[in-house]
């Protein structure tokens, strides 16, 4: 594993969209419910997200993630719909377990929500390189040093635990146990612990000075080799997007007025 | 030659990942011989070394150890017996002191407080690190942190000792006191076997070197035979050790390893 | 083309007492190869380090005297302009990776971002670099899959696609293979042929007396020698030292061999099989005469 990141290439139109889109696409999904005051339109949003996923190819990838909060949402819906307080209606019963209509509306209403935010962060983490989107905010101007901080996270972590293999290797190779009961784990962990660091620390600093003499602290403007992708359909995008949070404001306040 | 004090392998073959075969079926004998295992990198040297360590596990073949099959035996259990110093010094050095690091491989192994103290003391003067025993070993060069770790691997007083590249970034003094330890090491009669890129170094001190290339052995013998061999060496993307190079340029019929031994031939043959 | 001026350097690490520098003095023209030879601690690194600047804009601690690369005081200047005058590369290739770039190519680039160098210059300038230092095959790979003579190429190239007049190599090749090994000095060869100055930090004496057009012979702090490699070799105080000569001169010192008309001992394998052919003749002219 060279890098941490969960982007594949597919050549998909979400691949050629920028950065900047799509987040725009996750503040949408997550304003326009607020907005409207309505739980239809998170929905909607859901179904968008997973149009867009199936057709970027990706959708494989979201079924762990999915597969996990599909577990925790279950039991909130169990939880809620058996013993929520002011639980007074009951809809479904299964021999004495009964569950009410208050209690499954609340519990709809959070996995609405739920499943709306990790579909819409799937669709822009899944179709989106790391050192684009990190690009992008550099050139919004976002510290390039801290920029640097996030997007060699996605690197140095799996050479870390190459490097976690090989110490564990050379103090098992002393004779120490690292498998088995509580107490031989809690042994073996400083020294697995205390060279991970050390080396980290060693590396860090050589790396901090290879930065260095490649300019890295240069003050003037950076210039990029990549290109910004930007183009027509995003600019397109975006603007649809902030029309649907305008109406979805406005349809909050027609209701409003008809009441 | 003794059974008992050798390692042997037996159509050896190995694999991390089921379409990539790492090493193609190795048969050899490791005896008391100092030996040298040479070749580009990925010809499978480190892999070969984990094995006799038990840190990897056969695909298929065996190692046996003094006649009995490793593959029986825990990793802690074999590092009673096999001891290997790791190339970075940075992955196993996790004490404040010199001695107490040097110590934590005899305790581990089951030696008592003193048996461990007398042993790290040995170590700690074959290595020349007497006078650091209370120092950090992050506060001396790394250069001297290696010496750190072969002396702690020393310490464990096994029978076979693996070292894995002694000789990157060491000075001519440290490279010399590595030389030492080796030839104590053979006197001692215990087996020393390591994984370099220094060929000088390797003419100079090593009984014996073992080519390896794309996972097999392509050259074994004795270190003057073996670096004869100049189209197969290259083969592997080797050179010969420069005094050898000296010898082939001058069209000479014997293959010398040393300065001392070209020196001395060459001396021979003034005075005729 | 640059020119070195080194003036009474002198260099304490923080928190320590003992000088790393201690009062060096060289001046070295624009276009050598100078090889630094000393034992481990003698200053080798520092002083690279010093000529980079790294020390003492990096490192801080206390710092006396001078070095001008060219018209530029380096303790005067920030690093990040240095950088485009002076290159220094590492012993380890892995932490020479900025690890925030997918490809090679991108990673080339990484020093030309920062430095602000407009897109079609810098396309050009790592296209030159990767085929100078032969490595535009692997321009699309992940740069942690490449092995260890090929990331030190790649770093190689970062540094030069910078355009630096001045390079500075501090032990290159003690982490790679043979094949490693011979990749860069061959790379390190041809940078020399571009009339780019270059510092070069070895314990391969035999290379170091193939490249060099001069060496520094450091101990303890001090500028113990600069001369040619013929020269600092056949000295018989380098034990003294910590150092050791060429396999070559070790067997032509033992056998009094010296180069024809000098007072100096061969260095290299040419010449040692040089001088070894005169003697011969010489032994057969006796012989026969």
């Amino acid at each position: 594993m060279k890098s941490i990141s969960l982007y594949e290439e597919k050549g998909s139109m979400l691949n050629r969209l920028g950065p900047e889109s799509k987040i725009l696409y996750i503040i949408a999904a997550l304003l326009s419910p607020m907005l409207a005051g309505t739980k239809w339109v998170g929905f909607g949003f859901i179904i968008c997200s997973v149009i867009l996923l199936v057709q970027s190819r990706v959708i494989k990838k979201t079924i762990p993630i999915l597969g996990v909060s599909g577990f925790i949402l279950l039991t909130v819906v169990i939880i809620q719909g058996l013993f929520r307080e002011g639980n007074v209606t009951p809809v479904l019963s299964l021999g004495k377990v009964i569950f009410y209509q208050e209690g499954l509306l609340f519990a709809w209403g959070i996995v609405i929500n739920v499943l709306n935010i990790l579909l819409c962060f799937c669709v822009l983490i899944l179709t989106t390189k790391p050192s684009d989107m990190v690009e992008n905010f550099v050139r919004h101007g976002f510290s390039p040093r801290l920029g640097y901080a996030v997007i060699s996270v996605f690197q140095i972590i799996p050479q870390m635990t190459e490097t976690m293999a090989t110490i564990t290797d050379a103090q098992r190779s002393r004779g120490m146990e690292t498998e088995g009961n509580l107490m031989v784990r809690i042994k073996a962990f400083i020294p697995l612990i205390s060279p991970v660091v050390m080396s980290s620390l060693i590396n860090t600093k050589e790396r901090a000075l290879a930065l260095e003499v490649r300019g890295f602290n240069a003050t003037n403007k950076k210039t990029f080799l990549n290109d910004q992708k930007r183009n027509a359909a995003d600019r397109y995008i975006e603007w649809s997007l902030i029309v649907v949070m305008i109406l979805a404001l406005v349809w909050r306040i027609l209701k409003w007025q008809v009441l | 030659m003794d059974d008992k004090k050798c390692l042997s392998m037996n159509d050896l073959h190995f694999s991390y990942t089921p379409n990539e075969e790492i090493l193609k079926g190795m048969t050899l004998e490791i005896d008391e011989r100092s030996t040298a295992i040479i070749g580009q990198n990925g010809a499978g040297k480190t892999t070969f070394v984990k094995l006799l360590k038990g840190l990897l596990r056969p695909t298929s073949g065996t190692i046996q150890f003094e006649g009995k099959d490793l593959s029986e035996f825990t990793v802690a259990q074999i590092a009673r017996h096999i001891g290997m110093v790791f190339q970075n010094p940075n992955d196993q050095i996790f004490k404040n002191k010199v001695i107490d690091e040097i110590m934590f491989g005899p305790l581990k192994i089951g030696m008592s407080e003193q048996e461990a103290m007398d042993s790290a003391n040995e170590a700690m003067e074959m290595l020349g690190l007497t006078e650091l025993k209370d120092e950090n070993p992050y506060d001396l060069g790394l250069s001297t942190r290696k010496l750190v770790a072969i002396a702690s691997i020393l310490a464990m007083k096994t029978q076979v000792i693996i070292l894995d590249e002694p000789t990157i970034a060491q000075d001519y003094a440290g490279k010399e006191k590595i030389k030492e330890v080796i030839r104590r090491l053979r006197q001692q009669n215990r087996t020393v076997i390591t994984i370099i890129h220094d060929m000088d170094f390797v003419a100079d001190t090593f009984e014996r070197a073992i080519v390896f290339a794309n996972g097999k052995v392509i050259l074994d013998g004795t270190t003057r035979e073996v670096f004869a061999q100049k189209e197969v060496l290259e083969q592997a993307y080797l050179e010969q050790p420069n005094v050898t190079k000296l010898c082939y340029g001058l069209g000479y019929d014997k293959v010398f390893l040393t300065t001392d031994e070209f020196i001395q031939e060459a001396q021979k043959q003034i005075e005729r | 083309m640059a020119g070195i001026i080194v003036k009474n350097i002198k260099y304490k690490y923080p928190a320590t007492d003992r000088l790393a520098l201690d009062d060096i003095s060289f001046t070295v023209e624009p276009g050598e190869f100078i090889g630094i030879i000393g034992r481990n601690g003698s200053g080798k690194s520092t002083l690279c380090q010093a000529i980079a600047g790294l020390v003492p804009n990096f490192y801080k601690g206390a710092y006396g005297g001078s070095i001008l690369v060219d018209d530029l005081v380096v303790k005067d200047t920030e690093i990040s302009d240095l950088c485009k005058r002076v290159g220094i590369v590492f012993q380890n290739p892995f932490n020479q990776v900025t690890g925030s770039k997918m490809t090679v190519y991108e990673e080339i680039a990484f020093g030309l971002e920062n430095l602000g160098i407009p897109k079609p210059e810098m396309i050009q300038r790592i296209d030159d670099a990767m085929e100078l230092l032969d490595i535009s095959r692997f321009k699309d790979r992940n740069p942690f899959d490449l092995s260890g003579g090929q990331m030190q190429r790649m770093a190689i190239a970062s540094i030069i696609a910078m355009k630096p007049d001045v390079m500075i190599l501090d032990e290159p090749t003690s982490q790679l293979d043979p094949q490693g090994r011979e990749e860069v000095f061959q790379a390190v060869h041809k940078l020399s042929q571009q009339g780019i100055t270059i510092f070069m930090v070895e314990h391969n004496m035999e290379k170091i007396a193939e490249y060099s057009s001069r060496v520094i012979l450091l101990d303890d702090g001090k500028l113990v020698a600069l001369d040619t490699p013929g020269k600092i070799f056949s000295r018989m105080d380098l034990p003294e030292y910590g150092v050791t000569e060429p396999a070559f001169t070790t067997i032509c010192k033992g056998l009094h061999l010296k180069c024809k008309n000098t007072d100096e001992y061969p260095v290299t394998l040419k010449e040692a099989e040089e001088v070894f052919r005169v003697y011969q003749s010489q032994k057969e002219e006796n012989r026969n005469g």
